[in-house]
This record gives structure tokens, C-alpha cells and sequence, in this order.
């Protein structure tokens, strides 16, 4: 069920292919990086629209409170710690250049984290894997499936391990030997099932360099969403 | 680099091994050890040094260039299945660890036990400057003013010279150093150990 909230096994309609989310992704860390002052609250307005509009209105790190904790003590210490002190609040000196050089740096973390998020949603793991084989990760699309149906498998052989070794008294004395034969057996147990796996693969002529699905090329709307994070360079910088 | 089928399955099979360690005792420790409670050895530190003791197993099954660097590739993308939302940090933080790896066992050519040390040292190293890292990335330089801040501040607090404070950061380097490098060493025993058992 998270693999296909995860967008593993989903194929929904989306406006952009992986290009469009992968340029938008970009555009927003790289104006986060450079970008200062009020361009800083443009450039927020913009993330959360394309997040809210174009992945589905997804802006899930907002709805955390944990999120909210950071920007809260990134803008107290900054304010705390940094720039000369000109007021005192219940005995605490507080600085006006700190308080706005920590608004930078939220209004920078929430765009960050909004980016990422949206890309994370936005794009499947699959096709982040044809993203890794394109940069000469070959074979990965084939190893991460292999991995995937691996851990469970995994998880049940650490289980039963675990358990036999406890039950006849280890991890009492000599625990250093005992986890390395813990290691040990679930290493053995592990591989004895890839080889099971190669086996399966070799019979049925299985050849990890064969071409396999491309990435898709860049749309029109993919394009046309370059063309106005260019201009949108182009008016914040400018 | 190119991989047999054989190697590829390993690969899967390690990345799956690292990948349900920070799944399951991962996300469990993170839940009963937030980072404030731990700051010399964090739960990142141990996980890290876990992880390096599968993926170095794993070198010793696939004894090719890159090898690590795939199963920290696949062990984030697993990160990046597992419950609790967007895990980028995490995700980023395995992939330059096992970059890391794949470093110190190319600066040491052959496999060998100093080797596999060296890159455990190198690999749970970064988790010392990933917080750096991290905080640089989302909240800009101004963010190390008020480390320096606070850091001057603890010190004025404590009554305590500032070189006190440097031997401090020191220590937090060499646990982890030391750490890393016990990874390494526990992984080399165990793959030969493994290797040995399977030739029979």
C-alpha cells in the first residue's frame, strides 16, 4: 500500500513527465540557494502553487509539526545568536538583524522542503531508477526489484535467526561471537537464496545489459515550463 | 561498470539487507532515541556503522568498483519506501556514505582488512558533517553563525576555554573514526568467515 502511495506501482495522469518536475526541482533549490530578501517570499509563493496545483494538492511537510518546530527554533536562535542585541525580552537579548537573517533561513528551508517533496510525490520510483541508469547505474532497475521482494524474505530469516540464538542462551556471554554468527547465518541464508534467484534468472535467459524501457522525452509542457522558470529567473534575479 | 547476473542478485540482496536494518531497527531507534538524547553516538553513527558492515560483506561478494556505491543506491531508494514521509536527508546521507566506502576501498586498491577499515572510517566519519551538511543546504551559511553562537555561548556558560570546546569535537571525530573502522574490521571477519563456510 505506501509502494503504490509511493507511486511504485501508480501510473497517474500527471501535466509534466519526470523532466518537468526534475527542471521545477532544480529551479527552486538552486533560486533557494542564491536568491535573498523579498525574492525569497516570491519564490515561496511559487513552490506552494506548483505544489499545491500540479501534485495534487500535496503539501504535506506544512501539516507538520515537527516541521514547524524547526522553522520556529531556526528563527529564536538566529535572533538569539546572531547581530547585535537592541531589545530584551523577559531578560533574553533579541536582535532585529538575527530575526530577519533567520526569516531567510526558514523561508529558505520551507522551499527546500516543499521542492522535495513535490518531486518525491510527484515522481516514481521507477522512474528514478531509469533516471540512475541513464547516468551508467546499469542493471539497478532489475537489482532494485530482486531487493524489494528480498525484504521480507530477510526480515523472517533475522527473525528465526534471532530467536534460535536466543533461545539456546546466546547473547549472555561472548556476545561479540554471537552476533558475528548471527551475521554470519543470515548472510549464508541470504545468499543461498540469491543463487536460487540467479539460477531462475540464467533459465530464463535473463541479461541485465539488454535495453530496457527509455526515459521518456521531454513534452511540450515540459518545455513551456522551462521557458517560464527562465523567465521567472530572469524577473527575480533581475 | 558492468555487472553479471550473479553480481546483480548479491547487490540486491546486501542493498535488502541494509535497506530492512533502516527500516525496522532504524526507524526504531530514531523513535526512541531522538538526536538531542545522543549526541556521541547518534543512532545515525550505529546505523551507519550496520550498514557498512552489510555493504562491505557485500564487496567481498561482488568484488568489482562500484559495487557499494549500488547498494547504498538501492538501500536509500528502500529508505525512501519506508514509513514516516519524505526521508531525503537519510536517503542522501547513505548514498555519499557508501561514496565514502567506495573511496577508502579504492585509495587502499586491494581488499584487505585495513582497507575495509579505512572505508568504514571514512563512511560513519560523515555522519559527524551530515548535520553540517544538511543545515548548510536548507537554512543557508547564517546557520553556522549561530552554531558559533551557541557553541560561545555553552563555553561562557560552562566557564571553559574554547579549546576545551575543540577537544570535545575532536572526541565526537575519533568515536566515530574508531567506530568506522570496527565496522570494517567486523566485516571483513564475518564476509571471510561467510565466504570460507559457502566454499565448503
Amino acid at each position: 500500500m505506501i509502494w503504490r502511495e509511493k507511486g511504485l506501482l501508480s501510473d497517474r495522469r500527471r501535466p509534466f513527465t519526470l523532466w518537468g518536475y526534475l527542471i521545477f526541482f532544480v529551479w527552486s533549490i538552486a533560486l533557494a540557494i542564491f536568491l535573498q530578501g523579498i525574492g525569497l517570499f516570491f519564490l515561496l509563493g511559487i513552490t506552494v502553487a506548483f505544489s499545491a496545483i500540479f501534485c495534487e494538492g500535496r503539501v504535506r511537510p506544512i501539516r507538520r509539526w515537527g516541521f514547524w518546530f524547526l522553522i520556529a527554533s531556526t528563527l529564536m536562535l538566529s535572533t538569539l545568536f546572531i547581530g547585535d542585541k537592541e531589545f530584551s525580552l523577559l531578560g533574553l537579548g533579541l536582535s532585529p538583524q538575527g530575526f530577519w537573517v533567520g526569516l531567510g533561513m526558514a523561508l529558505r528551508g520551507v522551499v527546500i522542503m516543499l521542492a522535495m517533496t513535490t518531486f518525491s510525490d510527484a515522481v516514481s520510483v521507477v522512474e528514478i531508477t531509469h533516471l540512475f541508469e541513464a547516468v551508467g547505474l546499469k542493471g539497478l532497475g532489475f537489482a532494485l526489484g530482486v531487493a524489494f521482494n528480498m525484504v521480507p524474505t530477510i526480515q523472517e530469516t533475522i527473525d528465526t535467526v534471532y530467536q534460535a540464538i536466543r533461545l539456546r542462551g546466546g547473547f549472555h556471554r561472548q556476545r561479540l561471537a554471537t552476533l558475528k554468527t548471527l551475521a554470519m547465518a543470515v548472510v549464508i541464508n541470504s545468499v543461498r537464496h540469491g543463487d536460487e534467484i540467479v539460477d531462475a534468472a540464467q533459465a530464463r535467459a535473463f541479461n541485465p545489459d539488454r535495453r530496457r524501457k527509455e526515459l521518456p522525452y521531454p513534452t511540450w509542457a515540459d518545455l513551456a515550463l522551462g521557458m517560464a522558470l527562465l523567465s521567472g529567473v530572469c524577473i527575480l534575479t533581475g | 561498470m558492468r555487472f553479471t547476473v550473479r553480481d546483480l542478485v548479491y547487490i540486491a540482496i546486501f542493498g535488502a539487507m541494509w535497506g530492512a536494518l533502516e527500516m525496522t531497527l532504524g526507524s526504531y531507534l530514531h523513535l526512541i532515541f531522538p538526536p538531542v538524547v545522543t549526541p556521541l553516538i547518534g543512532v545515525g553513527t550505529i546505523m551507519t556503522s550496520l550498514g557498512m558492515v552489510v555493504a562491505l560483506i557485500g564487496r567481498l561478494f561482488v568484488p568489482k568498483r562500484g559495487s557499494v556505491v549500488m547498494i547504498g543506491v538501492i538501500t536509500a531508494i528502500l529508505k525512501a519506501l519506508s514509513i514516516g514521509g519524505v526521508v531525503l536527508s537519510p536517503m542522501l546521507a547513505i548514498i555519499i556514505e557508501s561514496l565514502l566506502a567506495e573511496l577508502g576501498l579504492l585509495l587502499s586498491r586491494r581488499p584487505s582488512r585495513w582497507g575495509f577499515a579505512l572505508a568504514g572510517s571514512l563512511a560513519v566519519l560523515w555522519t559527524f558533517f551530515h548535520k553540517f551538511f544538511g543545515s548548510y543546504v536548507f537554512l543557508g551559511k547564517g546557520i553556522y553563525e549561530v552554531y558559533l553562537g551557541v557553541l560561545r555561548s555553552g563555553v561562557q556558560t560552562l566557564g571553559i576555554g574554547m579549546e576545551y570546546a575543540y577537544i570535545i569535537i575532536a572526541l565526537f571525530l575519533l568515536v566515530r573514526l574508531v567506530t568506522g573502522a570496527g565496522a570494517g574490521w567486523f566485516a571483513w571477519e564475518v564476509g571471510r568467515s561467510v565466504q570460507a563456510r559457502l566454499a565448503k
